[in-house]
């Protein structure tokens, strides 16, 4: 080759490589505390791709079963797709990779590089990710556990409908495959004789298990219980009796699970008081749905003031609340309403107002709000030297993915302790993505609804603790995950110096996203894009790339690849297919198919059709190839125009076949026009007439000869 | 804008088949603009040229390419220099004035148009390019509303419309607006409508001199109290 291509290539290479992943952090990573890559796995789930899923999510979270079942997703509140229908289903899908990737097969392990030997005093989520991430450091951790079985909030506070005990079982078997010491019934009362033990460094995470009092006369009374205790005794293996006619009262996570577990148990009758409205309530809104599927009753704007037993019931004295000014939590301060005091008679009242640490005076650390333990937000260093603290005890009661933030955060402090380095606040690896969708962008977004993963009916959930959540099927999955925008990963123009500014771009782009900006230089807006990659394909100065470029990378490696092996292959004639993998592609129902049964045909696969160049199809003829045919998603494809644009490209490909003699039905499409369209039969009678037309032409030569 | 038109595979095969090893020059700018001859066109021709090579199985072409960020400016083409050592031809996908430069520049390498000049306009739509120019060197858009019956009237008269405008199309394409009366619709918008009465002279269009140069600069004499 001569020198000015190879210089031209060189000069592109380097940079692109240098440029390479300039995408910005979607909303979604940046609203989890764990910062997992959420545009990554579910982009992933979108092309099939499920073991890669889950060794992706494996990569930012050290529990993802765990999460599947109970994160509270504040990916998904954060989602840009709210702004055009409903955010993507992210935990759903998160559990779909986790069942169908094998995550249970997954073995965790870990070497011992160090000396130094770290206490965790409690097993919650916080202890458990601190253990695994310092088990992957190399230092020996022990974990101690008040209770007699591991998980903390896990195993004693979260319902087994909601988080089945195998799942945590797999897991804390886990951290005893890593070598994690376990000191179950084990309460920790100094950490002097900790350290008198030889440990280094202690993590303390006790959590939040102490549930506040209500404060109201009778509240002592037996028939009474506490949330965190209910909870804690029906998840040890007691089943409390409750009576025909309970009531709960608050409006928390807590509650719901209360009340949800007070069903379960055979209780007739259950209500649930809350001083506010349904607007103001702190629960998951889908749990509290399913909650009043499964006939619970929640009584709003009603608060408990005296409790009062006889003839072995409780007769409550509530009074009915109006919504005032907003208070520090913004939300509207509930103030009684005069005289409307009313009495309903319980044979059980089970309090969940909310849960503090209760942190041994022994630990002698210094105590912030509501009896929480105080540490510097970037090292989660106590007031002690070695002391480290994390989790519901600093944070008060918070998330479970908050948790393990704290302990994998944790872990790395600890590190640092210990090897004395100066802990570094963490930066954040790239500028995140601002802004809203424009109301322009958005009426070009289609709207696909979002899908749901079956749940079971409430009368068969009501009966026990099986999960009420089932897992999506292949292809639901596939097609929940290509809801998704792709955030922060659109096109940029890469050589601003070299652009023409011929507006083409702004011409071809679907969701008018570039525009001109005051000086005359063509601006796309990465917030607005929409990373289709029509422009990137249609640019004639070739400028313009895709912030995460690897799919147009992707297509000229994976042809080379594809041309060499179907000229090692020497099986006359080939034919190459251009195939998109996401959905019904990503699948590999299709592609199998072709694959399988006819030899010959060989597939490059491309992240949306609308990312093969001319010069590719034109470069897959070149080399050799018979027959070339592009399949996408037709009308199922999440973005617009896509078919569109690759007929043009045919188009002109077609021309240049007609020019140096090919025919140009050499050249095909295929875009199912329906879910249920079957292209085999189209493709069949496609290699076919290509055989018949590669059969002619060597006849012809033949005769030449 | 200058705008193009590549020209056939067939014609360019043609015109390099003397020539062994060609280097198709792109243009990165008007022939970037009308997709006559950018970094994109110019790598799609070298594939296809490839492909016509492969396909007649007896090629005995080697291609290269490059793209300069314009062609008609010697200063853009001095970076040619060097990468012309091994090269019996340029191919450009450069406007006429692009090949001359070349022509110029490398006075001793053949140099080969890629592409068909064809007039300076505009983008209609994506992929669509309308002519609005002929470079008379005579311009009369403030008298005709800034519509131009050179290049947008069939036959080009001063003085329209003519009789064979139906429906404010030309008789001659029914796709084709008459400029006479986009003319006569713009100039009652502007309240000029008196500048539809006014007759002017026939213009003589095989007469009118061409410019050949133009220039921007004044022409003051150097050492004359300039400092």
């Amino acid at each position: 080759m001569h020198s000015p291509v190879s210089d031209a290539h060189n000069y592109r290479a380097n940079r692109t490589e240098k440029y390479l992943d300039h995408s910005l952090m979607p909303p979604c990573q940046a609203a989890c505390p764990l910062h997992m890559d959420v545009r990554g796995y579910v982009d992933l789930v979108a092309q099939g791709k499920i073991m890669e899923a889950l060794q992706s999510i494996r990569s930012g979270n050290p529990f993802p079963s765990i999460c599947a079942y109970v994160c509270t997703h504040p990916c998904e509140d954060a989602c840009r797709r709210c702004q055009v229908d409903k955010p993507v289903a992210i935990r759903a899908l998160k559990r779909f990779a986790v069942e169908f990737g094998g995550d249970r097969m997954v073995q965790a392990e870990a070497e011992t590089t160090q000396q130094e030997k770290v206490a965790i005093v409690g097993s919650g989520p916080a202890g458990m990710a601190c253990a695994y991430y310092l088990r992957k450091l190399g230092y020996p951790a022990t974990i101690f556990e008040a209770h007699s079985e591991m998980g903390g909030m896990l195993r004693v506070g979260i319902p087994q409908y909601r988080l089945p005990r195998q799942v945590l079982d797999t897991e804390v078997q886990r951290l005893t495959q890593m070598g994690v010491e376990i000191r179950l019934s084990t309460k920790v009362v100094s950490l002097d004789l900790l350290f008198d033990l030889g440990y280094k460094a202690i993590f303390i995470t006790i959590g939040a298990h102490q549930s506040l009092r209500m404060g109201i006369e009778g509240e002592e009374s037996p028939g009474v219980i506490d949330g965190a205790t209910f909870l804690r005794e029906v998840n040890l293996g007691l089943k409390p009796s409750l009576g025909e006619r309970v009531a709960v009262v608050g409006g928390g996570n807590v509650a719901i699970d209360a009340a949800r577990t007070a069903v379960r148990l055979g209780t007739k009758r259950v209500n649930i008081l809350y001083r506010r409205g349904r607007a103001e309530m702190p629960a998951d809104p889908e749990e509290v749905e399913q909650a009043l599927g499964e006939g619970i009753e929640i009584l709003f704007l009603v608060i408990p003031t005296r409790i009062k037993r006889g003839n072995g019931r409780l007769s409550v004295t509530c009074v009915r609340m109006e919504l005032g000014a907003p208070d520090a939590s913004s939300r509207r301060r509930p103030v009684p309403i005069k005289d409307s005091e009313f009495n309903e008679e319980f044979d059980t009242l089970i309090t969940a107002i909310g849960q503090a640490p209760q942190t041994p005076g022994g630990f002698d650390v210094r105590m912030g709000k509501g009896s929480t333990i105080q540490v510097d937000p970037t090292t989660l260093t106590t007031n002690r030297v070695g002391v480290f603290a994390g989790g519901d005890a600093v944070t008060g009661p918070a998330t479970v993915t908050e948790a393990l933030a704290a302990g994998r955060l944790a872990a790395s402090r600890i590190d640092d302790y210990l090897q004395h380095r100066y802990p570094v606040a963490g930066k954040a690896e790239r500028e995140k993505l601002v802004g809203d969708l424009l109301p322009e962008t958005i009426e070009m977004i289609r709207k696909i609804s979002r899908l749901e993963p079956p749940i079971l009916l409430p009368e068969a959930r009501v009966k026990d603790f099986e999960p009420v959540e089932l897992v999506y099927d292949w292809e639901t999955a596939t097609n929940e995950a290509r809801r998704c925008l792709r955030c922060g990963m659109g096109a940029e123009i890469l050589f601003q110096d070299k652009c023409a500014t011929c507006l083409t771009c702004l011409k071809v782009c679907p969701y008018h996203v570039p525009c001109l900006d005051a000086s005359g230089t063509i601006q796309i807006p990465a917030e607005q894009c929409q990373a289709c990659g029509i422009c990137v394909a249609e640019c004639p100065a070739k400028v313009i790339v895709l912030r995460k470029p690897y799919d147009r990378r992707s297509i000229n490696e994976e042809l080379d690849h594809i041309l060499k092996s179907a000229a090692e292959s020497k099986s006359k004639p080939f034919i190459v297919g251009f195939c998109c993998q996401y959905g019904l592609f990503g699948i590999g129902t299709l592609a199998n198919l072709w694959r399988g049964a006819k030899a010959g045909v060989w597939i490059v696969p491309v992240l949306c059709v609308a990312k093969v160049e001319a010069e590719q199809i034109l470069r897959a003829f070149e080399m050799g190839a018979e027959g070339v045919f592009i399949a996408g998603c037709g009308e199922q494809c999440s973005r617009e125009d896509t078919a569109f644009w690759v007929r043009q490209r045919v188009e002109k490909v077609r021309k240049v076949l007609a020019q140096v003699g090919f025919e140009t039905e050499r050249l095909q499409t295929f875009f199912p026009s329906t879910t249920n369209e079957d292209l085999a039969p189209e493709l069949d009678k496609f290699a076919e007439q290509i055989g018949r037309l590669y059969l002619a032409s060597a006849i012809m030569q033949e005769v030449k000869s | 804008m200058i705008v193009a038109e590549q020209k056939s595979l067939a014609e360019i095969r043609q015109m390099i088949t003397p020539y062994q090893r060609v280097l198709i020059l792109g243009c990165g700018t008007c022939m970037t603009v009308c997709n006559a001859g950018g970094e994109r066109e110019v790598s799609f021709l070298h594939n296809a040229l490839r492909l016509a090579e492969s396909r007649s199985g007896n090629g005995i072409h080697t291609f290269s390419e490059y793209t300069v960020k314009r062609q008609c400016d010697y200063e853009f083409l001095d970076s040619l220099v060097d990468k012309i050592g091994d090269v019996d031809a340029i191919l450009s996908l450069g406007c006429g004035i692009g090949v001359q430069a070349i022509a110029e520049r490398l006075p001793d390498l053949p140099v080969l148009p890629g592409v068909n000049t064809s007039f300076m306009g505009m983008a209609e739509e994506w992929g669509v390019w309308d002519e609005r120019c002929a470079a008379c060197g005579d311009c009369i858009l403030a008298e005709t509303g800034g519509i131009c019956p050179i290049t947008r009237c069939t036959k080009g008269i001063l003085n329209g419309p003519c009789a064979g405008t139906k429906n404010g199309k030309c008789e001659a394409n029914k796709d084709m607006d008459c400029a006479w009366i986009l003319i006569y619709k713009r100039l009652e918008r502007l309240g000029q409508l008196d500048k539809m009465r006014r007759y002017y002279p026939l213009r003589n269009f095989r007469t009118i001199p061409r410019p050949r140069r133009v220039a921007s600069k004044a022409s003051i004499d150097v050492g004359e109290g300039n400092g």
